[in-house]
């Protein structure tokens, strides 16, 4: 192994409700490095690792973020929510796992960006609870969903908001 | 509310709007792909390896001194094409299967096998250079590639496909001995006029009415989120191999073969994946041999995953199609001829099946039977670019590009509307004319984008100050079952019925994302509606495994969302057969007086002397009932039926940006196995559809052929905020074999956008941009030549 750098230190985290307090961790290690690899909190995915996808969506402090694009030492102090810290009957997933009504499809297919977009989703929601389609396409078009299931996603966005899906 | 379809034949779960079953662990994120598998936490002494990549795009290693990589402190192994057990490796084709499992015999394009897994010589910028580090994490492999020394010998390169058929053009793969820059004839494919039918030179001598174009398919790449990848640990044992790979079972041929391995040593285990769009049609992606001998030669476990630059690494075969159609005045098309320059970059792979498997085995059969004359000639051609692998839609959406192009033109010519000209000329030859399934199609989509109202071509209503509006629309034909499934061989299948009434569902194949796993849960409950079975008592085995599993089918094309399905039935017939004989002493009657109904077994002739099939099961050892299929699917050659994509633009001529504000898809499914996954499948082909019309090329710099483009920031894929309103039309009219009778249409929903748009961007304003992507340059400058820019 590399001799330990002047960066590394010993680094305090914490995610979703829990504290981690890690060693050896490199000052050039993401968020996104240190919640998988380290953590092994595997929801979220690195699909781009430069901030064009949104698949490595975490939210901090509330505010959804790019946790590819985070150095894990800017994170110390914030609380870090990923998708593991989600209550099982959250709205936003169980939207994102029902949605099939006709004219949309699903939500996802291969899955692979749906934890991306769950959780920019619940920042957004969190921010604005009643968003129109207009807010929620503005909104949601930082994340890449290759599948293409961008309809029934703002489908699933407006149904976990409450409002009556299934109308544009 | 938008339009629910309604199912030719009611059934209690196929066909049905249902969430997919595996909808609330990929909503939660605790479905599992390959990055969440290969971590250091669960493989302890997990190392890390990359490949050296070719910075030029036409190049050779003349030497390489590795001493400062193997110095820096992390780094295990370094392996590099002068080592004698990667010198060993037969050389491939990086196109290793199609439906079918095979051995490297039976590989296919034996004549083409002009790539090295490990080899000093690279075609392209970006290629593997056959030097690869095994390190203890990503950045010091990185690095360990920076710290070695290459002697590169620079040669000339060539970037144009009509530029590579000059005899004086740079040689690409000398060693193939090839003579020139074209891929030659082989047996699979035919002669370089493949298809001949009737006289087509007299034909269009003596047609009343001739057009004549030519189209454009440029470069474009799958954008899977989930990056190609490994991590093999190679023991004293056997060989392990975890990937994101759609085969399971060929991959595990595919290392036996190419390691010298038994198969019973080797074994392959492959989670979710995330996003396939066709490319994994690869067998011998050369990082599965080189990361097993990473993992030999350090006793570790090896982890290989491209980065997303890295990750651009096949793309949709670019394609020139030129066509000449001439038909009477009453628009009888009585010939067409195609010529076709297909660019397959650096390696064969797929391009020649892209150009004449398609088009000669297929589309003539299939759309183009009722033309009396009518030809396929062409070339395939090297160039130092991205190899041209396959691709979702493979070959389909660059012949659609010119096919309707022409139809489009000649209708205008004829004074005709291009439906009528399509219903009138084509066809499957089992058929009659017009062809239901493509009437149905057009007269839907007619109906619903508004056909009736269609201006004439260039003068589209005004919308909005400088901004016109167009309709366009493409039909294709659906994916090519009949043909494709013949050579795909016996299909595995296995039902376990707990004792508790529950079921495992052994229906093995990689779920990319297609939703063939629901589409086998759906069909496994509708088998077993006699146990009154719901597709929440149904446990799908996730993980396709070489060792504990049954074969897994290649998720290569959507034919496999229904395979397992059309054999349920028969899994279904075993264990009911088992129940009623396990019934036999507890009812004290013989099998043929009982029936199973709603979950109970009972004398058919007394119904009140029954038991449940719980009771039944329980009562015993607790031994399941195993139902086992492995037979080959449905074989009839019935045709296919047809896909159909309308579309409305709207050009604004002052900046030449075009806008895609409604796309109707409309597919003939045959028999619809799950609306919602149908649905989901045309609304989000139009990511790869759209995207291919408007936005998606990859872009080369012309001086040094260097890509430019491999990231999601320069390579731009459709966002929510680009997607127009869209209409998913699922339909059922042809029937195929079988007891569903089904057809793929995962493939086609991304064909015929392209054309779509461009005829509504000549219906809008026009002018013709027939080499898409329609970018605002390109459609200003024909509006400025044409004189209407404003």
């Amino acid at each position: 192994m590399p001799a330990p750098s002047a960066e590394e230190r010993s680094l305090s985290l914490r995610v979703n409700g829990r504290t981690h307090v890690l060693s050896g961790v490199d000052g050039t290690e993401t968020l996104a490095q240190v919640l998988k690899n380290r953590l092994g909190l595997t929801g979220l995915k690195v699909a781009c690792d430069q901030g064009a996808c949104g698949a490595c969506t975490v939210i901090m402090d509330g505010l959804a973020v790019l946790s590819c694009l985070t150095l894990a030492v800017e994170a110390q102090g914030a609380e870090i929510l990923t998708i593991e810290g989600l209550s099982p009957d959250d709205p936003v997933v169980r939207a994102f796992a029902g949605q099939c009504e006709p004219g949309y499809g699903t939500a996802m297919q291969c899955g692979y960006c749906t934890p991306g977009f769950v959780m920019t989703a619940k920042a957004f929601l969190l921010a604005n609870p009643k968003p129109t389609m207009e807010e929620i396409k503005e909104n949601l078009s930082g994340n890449l969903c290759r599948c293409g299931c961008y309809p029934a996603i703002a489908q699933a966005v407006l149904r976990a908001s409450g409002q009556k899906a299934g109308e544009e | 509310m938008k339009q629910a379809f309604t199912p030719r034949e009611k059934r209690r779960y196929v066909g049905a709007y249902r969430p997919k079953i595996d909808g609330p662990a990929k909503a939660a994120g605790r479905a599992e792909y390959l990055d969440d598998l290969a971590l250091a936490i669960r493989f302890p002494g997990l190392l890390q390896a990359k490949v050296l990549r070719s910075p030029y795009a036409h190049c050779r290693i003349r030497r390489i001194d590795t001493k400062k990589a193997e110095a820096l402190p992390g780094v295990r192994a370094v392996i590099t094409f002068e080592d004698p057990e990667a010198a060993a490796f037969k050389p491939t084709t990086c196109a290793w299967t199609g439906v079918d499992t095979v051995p490297y015999d039976r590989m296919y394009w034996p004549t083409y096998r002009d790539k090295r897994v490990f080899g000093p010589y690279c075609t392209w910028a970006g290629d593997e250079a056959g030097v690869v580090v095994a390190a203890e994490t990503e950045a010091i492999a990185e690095e360990a590639l920076k710290l070695l020394e290459v002697d590169w010998e620079v040669l000339d390169h060539v970037l144009d496909p009509q530029e590579a058929l000059a005899p004086e053009a740079p040689r690409i793969n000398p060693e193939m001995n090839f003579g020139s820059n074209v891929i030659p004839p082989e047996d699979l494919c035919g002669p370089e006029r493949w298809f001949d039918r009737g006289d087509v030179d007299q034909a269009l001598a003596e047609a009343e009415v001739k057009v004549e174009v030519t189209s454009h398919y440029p470069n474009t790449d799958h954008g899977c989120l989930d990056s190609m990848g490994c991590l093999i640990h190679w023991t004293e044992d056997k060989l392990t191999c975890w990937s994101n790979s759609y085969q399971g079972d060929q991959l595990r041929v595919h290392l036996a073969t190419m390691l010298d391995l038994p198969l019973h040593r080797v074994r392959v285990i492959i989670p979710y994946l995330g996003g396939s769009m066709g490319r994994w049609n690869v067998g011998d992606q050369l990082f599965f041999l080189f990361t097993a001998l990473l993992s030999r030669r350090t006793g570790r476990p090896v982890r290989f995953k491209h980065t997303r630059r890295e990750d651009f690494h096949d793309t949709r075969s670019a394609i020139q199609w030129r066509a000449r159609l001439g038909a009477d005045r009453e628009g009888t098309i009585g010939a067409a001829h195609f010529i076709g320059l297909a660019d397959a970059g650096g390696y064969t792979e797929h391009t020649v099946a892209a150009l004449k498997f398609m088009t000669g085995f297929e589309i003539s059969e299939c759309m183009l039977a009722p033309i009396k004359n009518l030809r396929f000639e062409g070339k395939t051609v090297y160039t130092n670019k991205i190899p041209g692998g396959c691709m979702r839609g493979i070959g389909n959406n660059q012949f659609n590009l010119c096919l309707m192009l022409a139809v489009d033109e000649l209708a205008e010519k004829l004074g005709m509307d291009p439906i009528d000209l399509v219903l009138k000329n084509f066809g499957h030859e089992w058929g009659q004319r017009p062809d239901p399934s493509l009437k149905a199609l057009l007269e839907e989509g007619a109906k619903r984008i508004g056909w009736q109202d269609r201006h004439p071509a260039g003068a589209g209503p005004v919308h909005e100050g400088t901004r016109r509006r167009g309709l366009g629309f493409s039909f294709h034909m659906s994916w090519h079952t009949a043909w494709q499934e013949i050579p795909r061989g016996r299909v595995q299948l296995r039902v376990r019925l707990n004792p508790d009434g529950t079921v495992i569902l052994d229906a093995p194949m990689v779920e990319t994302g297609v939703g063939s796993n629901s589409c086998a849960v759906f069909a496994c409950a509708e088998a077993f509606d006699f146990l009154d079975l719901r597709p929440e008592d149904i446990a799908w085995v996730e993980q396709v495994d070489t060792e504990t599993g049954l074969k897994d089918m290649v998720q290569t094309d959507s034919a496999v969302s229904y395979l397992h399905a059309e054999l349920m039935g028969e899994a279904a017939a075993q264990i009911k057969a088992q129940i009623l004989e396990r019934a036999e002493p507890v009812l004290e009657a013989p099998s043929a007086d009982l029936e199973v109904k709603e979950g109970r077994v009972l004398v058919r002739a007394e119904p009140e002397r029954s038991i449940s099939v719980r009771d039944l099961l329980w009562r015993g050892d607790m031994t399941p009932l195993i139902g086992t299929v492995n037979r080959l699917p449905p074989q009839e050659v019935t045709g296919v039926p047809f896909a159909a994509t309308f579309v409305e633009v709207e050009v604004d001529s002052s900046t030449g940006r075009v806008e895609v504000t409604r796309i109707v898809q409309l597919n003939d499914c045959g028999t619809v196995m799950f609306a919602s996954g149908v649905e989901a499948q045309q609304t989000g082909g139009q990511c790869i559809g759209l995207g291919e019309a408007i936005y998606e090329e990859i872009v080369y710099d012309q001086r040094t052929g260097v890509p430019l483009n491999f990231n999601w920031i320069d390579y731009k894929i459709p966002t929510m905020a680009d997607f127009p309103e869209i209409e998913p039309v699922p339909l059922e009219v042809w029937r195929g074999a079988g007891d569903y009778g089904p057809c793929g249409i995962g493939e086609v929903v991304t064909t015929n956008t392209p054309r779509a748009v461009a005829n509504a961007v000549y219906n809008a304003v026009g002018v013709r941009v027939d080499d898409p992507p329609l970018t605002p340059q390109k459609v200003l400058k024909a509006l400025r030549e044409k004189g209407g820019a404003q």
